[in-house]
């Protein structure tokens, strides 16, 4: 009785949304090309390979495999690998230290802190991503800044390349970086880095072998927390970088959604992308799951 | 699908709703869409047999669902419902409308026509008036989701240029009458490019100029994208399903990528007065809307746009429709009148910026009055602009798997 209300949320927001979308990704077109679900799983299809020399494109979840080796959803998808990687590094070396400062010597102004940081947050990402635009154009201030500081040269920052684009996930994604992390960081138990202190350990060693060891957990779930929006974002690149070459896999998709005769295939761009960070979660929760037993 | 110029994807806080309701939509299946989709459950759907597909060359009579209202009813007392893209009409417009007939007028707005299409499909709504585009125009009514119009509630029908009062995509106006026309050129900072379009050997080889690389920007279409490559190659049916000629534009586009790494958005009416683009893909209605989005320092003058001056480039238009079952269809045909009534439409397109195709306004009459600035002629358009230009029509479902693929392709930068 009292799982009911998670059963209710797992069944409304996850199987019934995750079923929807599969029987449009396995489903048929009509006569007019509109994406026609099936909601019998036994007749699912996988959709149809492409036969270049015929001129016959792919759709569905064949489609996607053809995409996924030809480059057509390969280059993106390896393209949002290589930038969320590098926006969670960026995240952790800017957000372990916030973290650490606001857990460790926040004393009685944390709340505070925690307040500025969360404060910008109060403004739509829309506005947020478009600011930068305003501040890295060619006349924007950063250039301008760039003029004046002695041996920096200003450049064109929004030429399409994908420096602004990490830059847009990092600054979108911190604070869902920092908060989890900072909830490990404070929920470390001060007897233990006191210990430490009375072994005669440094600060180093003390972050080393007591406070990096203890946040692993709270590191862990920020980092899956940010990465799994990060996976599916597309309308940073449309607001800050919107060139080909920084095209990630949420573009693909939401490509192929707005459009009725390309929806079965972005649907199978759907199913494949969450298989994949299934995949990821996984693997989280077994690494969870598995310090529990070691702590417990 | 063809972009409209009213989506407006980077800017528009309510473009960005749509986009995120779209990816919700496909991660959880968003209920509007899909349920009308139901093979069983739509209660059109199931009429909906295929729908024909017009081209110039190809008219079509399109059949009729219904019997017209018959002639000699009042207007019913309203509110009028509407449904249109979002800042699609003036609203001083539909004020004067309110007051002439001592009614309500109710916009409902959305963000493409596919959006659209599945709501009059879910039969959500009641809308009384529909603002479809020539493409969609077949697949509507197969469906059964437009009423025919009687003709002797719309006088002023015969205000509008011959070519569309009698089109090709609706031939006799059995379901819809014109409301704007628009033109795909070439927009440009004349203060930044060394050579104007017209300059080149072939106008279009401006997107292909390293002169340009980073600021040169696209609109974010499947269709004019690929449609721009085939016109530079002098193909000049920008409807074809030629594999082959997909495959040629899509080798050129890559080769553009390649030179300039475009851009892709869909509001050159505000990256060319900003500078972010010096050459903008764009529609005739951006180069004249450009100047509400002018910083200080730029002038009109500024900006620049280019469409084939002997005709022969993408050319769209819109058109006004009645919503089969509406609950006030007189009233719906005395809007459409209304808004093709001379004042009425030009008052329309002092806020709209989208031409509308009237006898009386011609080019000279729109620079003479100052509605467009004398440099910007090129981007008012012409009733002989459609015997030459190609219109974006709808394409055979493997047609548009076709063009989806190949944009792609382009649009992952590989």
């Amino acid at each position: 009785m009292l799982a009911a209300p998670g059963v209710a949320w797992l069944i409304g927001f996850f199987a019934v949304p995750l079923y929807a979308t599969l029987a449009v990704a396995c489903g048929t077109d009509d006569v007019n090309g509109d994406p026609r679900p099936v909601w019998n799983p036994t007749r699912w299809s996988l959709g149809r390979a492409a036969v270049p020399e015929l001129g016959i494109s792919g759709d569905g979840l064949r489609g996607v495999w053809d995409g996924l080796i030809d480059g057509t959803f390969g280059d993106p998808m390896l393209r949002t690998v290589l930038y969320v990687s590098l926006a969670l590094a960026l995240c952790c070396l800017i957000g372990y230290p916030v973290a650490y400062y606001v857990a460790r010597h926040g004393g009685r102004r944390r709340g505070l802190l925690l307040g500025l940081l969360l404060a910008p947050f109060w403004i739509s990402y829309l506005m947020r991503m478009l600011a930068w635009v305003n501040l890295l154009q060619p006349d924007g201030q950063v250039n301008d800044l760039l003029r004046v500081l002695p041996g920096l040269a200003p450049r064109d920052w929004l030429d399409g390349g994908p420096v602004p684009l990490v830059l847009g996930l990092v600054y979108g994604y911190v604070p869902y970086f920092i908060l989890p992390l900072y909830a490990a960081l404070d929920r470390i138990d001060p007897s233990l880095l006191e210990a430490s202190r009375d072994l005669h350990a440094g600060p180093v060693r003390t972050f080393w072998h007591i406070t990096l060891p203890c946040s692993r957990q709270g590191l862990l779930a920020a980092a899956v927390i940010t990465a799994l929006p990060m996976f599916g974002d597309y309308y940073t690149h449309d607001l800050v970088s919107p060139s080909n070459r920084t095209t990630m896999i949420g573009n693909q998709i939401d490509q192929f959604l707005r459009q009725s005769s390309g929806q079965r295939t972005g649907a199978a761009l759907v199913i494949v992308l969450a298989t994949g960070l299934a995949v990821l979660m996984a693997y989280y929760l077994a690494a969870t799951n598995r310090a529990s037993q070691e702590t417990g | 699908m063809t972009r409209h110029p009213r989506e407006r994807p980077t800017l528009s806080r309510r473009r960005f709703l749509e986009r995120s309701g779209a990816l919700l939509a496909g991660l959880w299946g968003g209920s509007l869409l899909l349920g009308s989709c139901g093979g069983d459950g739509g209660r059109s759907r199931s009429g909906g047999g295929p729908a024909v597909r017009s081209r110039p060359d190809r008219p079509v009579t399109l059949p009729l669902v219904d019997d017209p209202v018959p002639d000699g009813r009042e207007p019913e007392d309203g509110p009028l419902s509407v449904f249109n893209y979002a800042e699609y009409i003036n609203p001083r417009v539909l004020r004067t409308f309110e007051r002439r007939y001592g009614t309500r007028v109710k916009v409902t707005t959305f963000n493409s026509m596919d959006e659209a299409r599945a709501k009059l499909d879910a039969g959500v709504g009641d809308f009384d008036v529909f603002f479809p585009t020539p493409d969609v125009l077949g697949r509507l009514v197969a469906k059964g989701l437009l009423a025919p119009l009687n003709q002797t509630y719309l006088p002023n029908l015969r205000n509008v240029w011959d070519t569309l009062a009698d089109p090709f995509y609706d031939r006799g106006s059995r379901y819809t009458v014109p409301y704007t026309v628009y033109t795909t050129g070439i927009g440009y900072r004349t203060d930044a490019v060394d050579r104007r379009p017209e300059e080149y050997d072939n106008p279009y080889d401006i997107f292909w100029d390293r002169v340009h690389r980073g600021r040169t920007w696209l609109l974010d279409d499947d269709r004019e994208v690929i449609g721009m490559a085939l016109l530079r190659r002098g193909v000049t049916d920008c409807n074809t399903e030629d594999p082959d000629l997909i495959a040629e534009a899509l080798r050129e586009l890559r080769a553009l990528d390649e030179a300039v790494s475009a851009r892709l958005s869909a509001s050159a009416y505000e990256k060319l007065p900003s500078g972010e683009a010096h050459v903008h893909q764009a529609w005739s209605g951006d180069a004249v809307n450009a100047r509400q989005y002018l910083p200080r320092g730029t002038d009109i003058t500024d900006i620049g746009y280019w469409y084939p001056p002997e005709g022969g480039g993408v050319i769209g238009s819109d058109t006004i429709a009645v919503v089969r079952g509406a609950a006030h269809p007189v009233l719906a045909h005395h809007f459409l009148n209304f808004l093709l009534d001379e004042q009425v439409a030009l008052e329309n397109y002092r806020w709209l910026g989208y031409q509308p195709p009237q006898k009386a306004i011609d080019p000279d009459r729109l620079v003479a009055d100052g509605f467009v600035p004398e440099h910007l002629r090129s981007a008012v358009v012409r009733p002989e602009d459609f015997d030459r230009g190609c219109q974006l029509l709808q394409l055979s479902p493997e047609g548009e798997k076709l063009w989806d693929a190949a944009f792609a392709r382009f649009r992952s930068g590989g």
